[in-house]
């Protein structure tokens, strides 16, 4: 079946691969304080995770020339998650980091598209950038790190969305970030398991704050897709939120509908990591808890790895239902209907895909 | 009612009653004036001309109305706020509920730093306003030990203070601390509390500096994630090894939900099993130390639309003999006994949860005096 994965990582291996797309200030900066990519914010470290590729041709290699290659690829690229809070260099870091994913893989393959990535501290220098880029129709989506000083629906970043939506982009909320201070809600952590799982309870906080300060009420048709962070968890969220809406609704009366009726609407949730029980049974019973079907959008996430994956899940949903997790949710989301229905004719004609078809 | 023998109007005990119904989070609260009392000359001149100098999580986000009370527990005496008044607690949830035991957490010392002189003192004296004011006015009431548990070798010394006094079921902390729950900084009082022979209670709130996402803007988020907070919280026990370091430890998460147990067990199974070389402590699977080791009070209990989804989300945490009933009287999602478990719920299950499960953790008489 094709596929759309919707979490494949790319990452320059160091910052000369960035240094032509940055000024000769930043290239002095970075140069002479030895700044270096250590990928502390995102935390694979080498031990348990290969690189991302950092070529097209490592990209080809390993996702594109496969026995089941996906039909389409949207790329990530988390290196600007860091803990810099110069808001100067953030912003010329994710500006060259768009150029070169532009560059090095979206110039390259018509299967490839890719998240604008913004600034993390710096709503006004994320605007700009993606005013600059996003008009590129292979981007198809600005990227987040979960992780945030302030929870991303606040009102502050309401001008990011504005422009996304401008830009016919939707939001990506990726695990990890904005390392430097307290990890998680209850403080440092001292393993990497915290800090692997901690993306779990930080996304769900942050779905709290996106439907909480009224985000979808003002941008009615913004996705924001939840990315790396697992989504088993959030069946039991959302009925708590509704039960407390229904007590404390003054707070928030922007909300013209129960939580739960925003989120299944606006959100999206990649599949890995899946996290699922083992037991079939209780995959069964997850399904009827939330609209898996209708919610998740297929990711292989490599080159990370996170156990068996997605398989007992996608063996209890229809051939309808496979279809939408694996290609047409993602196709709604991103707008890539017409790409496959060019893929279909393609099957049939042979013509390859046009680039920049969204 | 299942009482063996009749009462008479007398207020002499004249009969037994098998206990079927226990409430393992009520709040009793202080006012300052009324721990003032307790204090020595020194702490109290402090408190009085100084006050305590971090602000309250209800400064932060206030809750919409009556402070987050039931309207109808601000009881109207002078002197006196919701939770203060024990004479107002017997009546709107011990009779009137006929609860058998209420496990009161009062968390009068559990949101502030203070200085380790005062905050002994100042925990002290909440535990001996509880023994004077509650545990020795109604024998339903029983107490949680609160502790200065920024300072644990004086939180290890307040519980061998009160250890003696078998009304006193559990240890007091809160579930957001200065460190996260599971460092070593905190194990001595585990271990203090499991030499008592107490489950240490981790009660939703405490210091709230720590987000990952940053702060809320609302109590409405604030409040669904302290169901969040406790997941992180339990993910830190559990991954820094206290459950080995304390092995007959058992703690009681309260007032943070508990349908999301299943996921985050899920979760980290899934994910110890690809990094089990960083955790030479530990001899098992996540899952297995939260079977072990841990409870959940069921206030606020998630309201799914298909209650049949909250019986799957319980079964498959295993939670049926570790969840305890609790009604979180005085505030506004006070659950009621009679309404808050669903129908779909079996009789063996509701037996457990509002009562069997709590006796056997707190080792509570199955009959009292009546």
């Amino acid at each position: 079946m094709d596929t759309i994965d919707c979490d494949v990582h790319c990452a320059p291996s160091s910052f000369d691969e960035l240094f032509p797309y940055l000024s000769d200030y930043w290239r002095q900066y970075i140069a002479e304080a030895g700044i270096r990519l250590t990928g502390v914010a995102h935390a694979y470290p080498g031990g348990v995770s290969p690189p991302a590729p950092s070529s097209y041709s490592e990209l080809a290699s390993h996702v594109l020339e496969g026995r089941t290659p996906p039909g389409l690829v949207v790329l990530n690229c988390v290196t600007g998650f860091e803990t810099h809070r110069n808001p100067y260099f953030t912003a010329a870091v994710a500006s060259a980091i768009n150029d070169w994913v532009r560059s090095e893989f979206l110039e390259r393959d018509s299967r490839l598209r890719a998240s604008v990535v913004v600034s993390s501290v710096s709503p006004d220098d994320a605007v700009s950038e993606i005013e600059r880029v996003g008009e590129d129709p292979r981007f198809v989506q600005v990227l987040l790190p979960v992780r945030s000083d302030l929870p991303w629906g606040h009102k502050n970043n309401h001008s990011m969305f504005a422009a996304a939506r401008s830009a016919g982009l939707q939001i990506g909320l990726h695990a990890w970030g904005r390392a430097g201070k307290a990890p998680t809600p209850s403080g440092f952590t001292t393993t990497y398991l915290e800090d692997y799982v901690g993306n779990q309870p930080i996304a769900q906080a942050q779905v709290l704050s996106f439907v909480s300060e009224g985000v979808f009420e003002r941008f009615d048709d913004m996705r924001v897709v939840v990315t790396e962070c697992g989504f088993a968890w959030l069946a039991p969220l959302l009925w708590r939120f509704d039960k407390d809406w229904k007590g404390v609704w003054r707070e928030v009366p922007w909300l013209k509908r129960r939580p739960s009726e925003y989120v299944t609407e606006h959100f999206r949730f990649t599949t890995a990591p899946a996290h699922l029980p083992i037991d079939a049974a209780a995959v069964g019973q997850l399904l009827e808890m939330m609209d898996a079907p209708g919610m998740l959008a297929y990711a292989s996430d490599y080159p990370h790895d996170h156990g068996d994956g997605l398989a007992p899940l996608l063996e209890q949903l229809s051939e309808d239902e496979r279809e939408r997790v694996l290609w047409g949710n993602a196709a709604a989301l991103y707008g890539l209907e017409d790409a496959h229905a060019r893929r279909r004719g393609r099957a049939e004609s042979g013509p390859p895909p046009v680039a920049g078809s969204r | 009612m299942s009482s063996r023998v009749e009462t008479s109007s007398s207020p002499v005990a004249v009969g037994v009653r098998t206990v079927e119904l226990v409430d393992c989070d009520v709040h009793a609260q202080a006012t300052e004036a009324m721990l003032a009392g307790y204090l020595g000359a020194s702490a109290r001149r402090m408190l009085e001309r100084y006050g305590r100098r971090t602000p309250r999580v209800t400064e932060w986000y206030p809750r919409a109305r009556h402070s987050g009370m039931r309207v109808d527990a601000w009881p109207g005496k002078p002197g006196h706020i919701w939770g203060s008044d024990p004479e107002l607690t017997r009546e709107q949830l011990l009779d009137e509920f006929d609860v058998d035991y209420a496990v009161l957490e009062v968390l009068s010392g559990q949101d502030c730093y203070d200085h380790p002189d005062f905050a002994a003192e100042w925990n002290s004296a909440v535990n001996q306003w509880q023994v004077d004011q509650w545990l020795s006015f109604d024998p339903r009431f029983r107490g949680t030990i609160a502790v200065a548990h920024e300072y644990p070798a004086l939180a290890v010394a307040e519980i061998e203070r009160r250890a003696g006094d078998d009304r006193f079921v559990a240890v007091l902390l809160p579930a957001s601390a200065a460190e996260q729950l599971g460092s070593p900084k905190y194990w001595p009082i585990y271990e203090a509390a499991t030499a008592a022979g107490r489950p240490v209670a981790f009660h939703t709130g405490g210091y709230v500096d720590h987000r990952g996402a940053g702060y809320p803007s609302f109590y409405l988020d604030y409040h669904v994630g302290n169901g969040i907070v406790m997941q992180s919280q339990l993910a830190s026990m559990v991954a820094g090894g206290m459950f080995d370091a304390v092995p007959g430890l058992r703690v009681v998460l309260t007032e943070c939900g508990v349908a999301w147990a299943a996921a985050l067990r899920w979760s980290l199974d899934a994910a110890f099993e690809l990094v089990r070389d960083a955790h030479p402590r530990l001899q098992r699977k996540p899952s297995e130390y939260i079977d072990e080791h841990v409870w959940f009070t069921t206030q606020p209990i998630e309201e799914p639309d298909d209650p049949q989804h909250l019986v799957y989300a319980i079964s498959q945490a295993r939670l049926g003999h570790r969840l305890l009933f609790a009604t979180d009287y005085p505030h506004w999602d006070f659950d009621s006994p009679k309404q808050a478990l669903p129908r779909s719920f079996e009789p063996s299950m509701r037996q457990a949860i509002l009562c069997d499960n709590a006796l056997s953790l707190y080792g509570l008489p199955g009959e009292r005096a009546v």
